[in-house]
């Protein structure tokens, strides 16, 4: 049998599989996400060592080369089978030298990428709009840049949840950060509601092409 | 002070890592720490997928564990076990770049895949439905004029008004909600990076 014939079967049952938990949940379904899990788990668990750890730790050991290579290969040998020991409870405490490296440098990214990636270039984006010597901006842009920086600072405010408590009172936000949660909750209401719309047009899409795929297997046979 | 070597570690590289950031790419005197860095983040990368491998082979140790249990055994975890174990060890056999390995593995992937995110499309009119009817607070019906608005642009039967300068307007109004939340995750994971740095937060101490 043409294993092209086989995949587009394989494909068939699953998805049929899948779709059978429309009525509830049931041993199909349940068979076909283990499947993928397991599947899913051995494609990355290879893809890991072909292309990381081999290229970038083995091999740098084995082939010849500089001292000073191998003993930078080294390290992250030894740091890897320290956290190797995480897979039994008994050894996990050597693991969390190696844990406290990567969550170290993890951390130091996470800060690097919030700030140079998100913070300035969002707060450059929001700005762009009111610069004045750039000849593309109109009043129409810059009413607009207004209307979505007033959007921007009402979404932040909406998260912000501090209170000030008088004797014998509910705690209560200021008048002006409760005006400004308001306008956030608007905005991120319309936010949402197009995020909504993107997931669900992306669904419909990948539904439609299942059930086409379903019939063209049927129409083959048929 | 709990694991104090574990500590020193996380911060200092941490700081090296971080130094970094604020050193010019062309800086001739401080050029070296901008190699440190290089091989420090290397090594992170290498580690991250140790650490990738290791939640995966304990996610296979997991199910053989619940496949194998006196009271309750999983006889479902056999399929996993069974499936992890082919693909595996013909991922390390013939590489995950083959292109016959490829096709079987995005057989299973791309059915399950796509027919999960259908699922999702059942599920999500659904709980839209359900929104509508239970919560009508303001935030619920902007969401669902919003919703409605930006499907109906999505599916382009409003493509002849597209030439109206407010339709572009509508398009761009969810980047004010999608910018505030952005700034509120970047400030977020800066606190939450500050923190491992100054040693506020010690998660590897488990």
């Amino acid at each position: 049998m043409d294993s092209q014939l086989i995949f587009t079967l394989v494909g068939f049952v699953l998805t049929l599989m899948v779709f059978s938990y429309i009525f509830g949940d049931n041993f199909l379904f349940r068979l076909a996400g283990y499947l993928f899990v397991g599947v899913s788990g051995g494609y990355v668990g290879a893809l890991v060592i072909d292309q990381v750890i081999l290229p970038r730790l083995i091999y740098p050991l084995l082939t010849e080369g500089p001292i000073a290579e191998k003993v930078l290969a080294g390290i992250p040998l030894i740091f890897g089978t320290l956290l190797l020991t995480k897979l039994s409870p008994r050894l996990a405490r050597l693991g969390n030298i190696p844990m406290a490296y990567l969550v170290g440098v993890g951390a130091a990214i996470a800060v690097g990428g919030a700030v140079f990636g998100t913070l300035l270039g969002q707060i450059r984006g929001a700005a762009e709009p009111f610069n004045l010597t750039d000849p593309a901006n109109s009043m129409g842009g810059m009413l607009e840049g207004l209307v979505i920086l007033v959007g921007a600072v009402g979404t932040l405010v909406y998260f912000q949840f501090g209170a000030n408590t008088r004797p014998d009172q509910p705690p209560r936000r200021a008048p002006v950060v409760e005006g400004l949660a308001l306008v956030g909750q608007i905005f991120i209401g319309i936010t949402l509601g197009a995020l909504f719309a993107g997931v669900y047009a992306a669904a419909i899409t990948a539904l439609v092409e299942r059930w086409l795929e379903i019939i063209t297997t049927i129409a083959k046979f048929f | 002070m709990r694991s104090p070597v574990a500590t020193a570690i996380a911060i200092s590289f941490g700081l090296i890592v971080l130094i970094g950031y604020f050193i010019p790419a062309d800086s001739a005197n401080l050029q070296f720490i901008l190699t440190i860095r290089s091989i420090l983040i290397g090594w992170a990368v290498v580690l991250a997928a140790v650490a990738a491998l290791v939640g995966v082979f304990n996610m296979l140790f997991v199910n053989m564990k619940r496949m194998t249990a006196k009271r309750n055994p999983d006889r479902f975890g056999f399929v996993l076990v069974l499936a992890f174990l082919v693909t595996f060890v013909a991922g390390l056999w013939f590489g995950p770049g083959n292109s016959d390995y490829q096709k079987a593995v995005l057989a299973v992937q791309i059915p399950v895949e796509g027919a999960l995110m259908g699922l999702v499309a059942i599920t999500l009119t659904v709980a839209g439905l359900r929104l509508a009817q239970r919560r009508k607070t303001l935030m619920a019906g902007v969401f669902a004029v919003s919703a409605v608005v930006f499907l109906l642009l999505a599916s382009g039967l409003l493509g002849m008004l597209s030439d109206f300068p407010v339709i572009g307007f509508i398009q761009r109004l969810p980047i004010a909600g999608g910018r505030g939340i952005l700034l509120g995750i970047a400030l977020g994971s800066l606190t939450a990076g500050l923190r491992v740095l100054l040693a506020a937060d010690r998660p590897y101490t488990g």
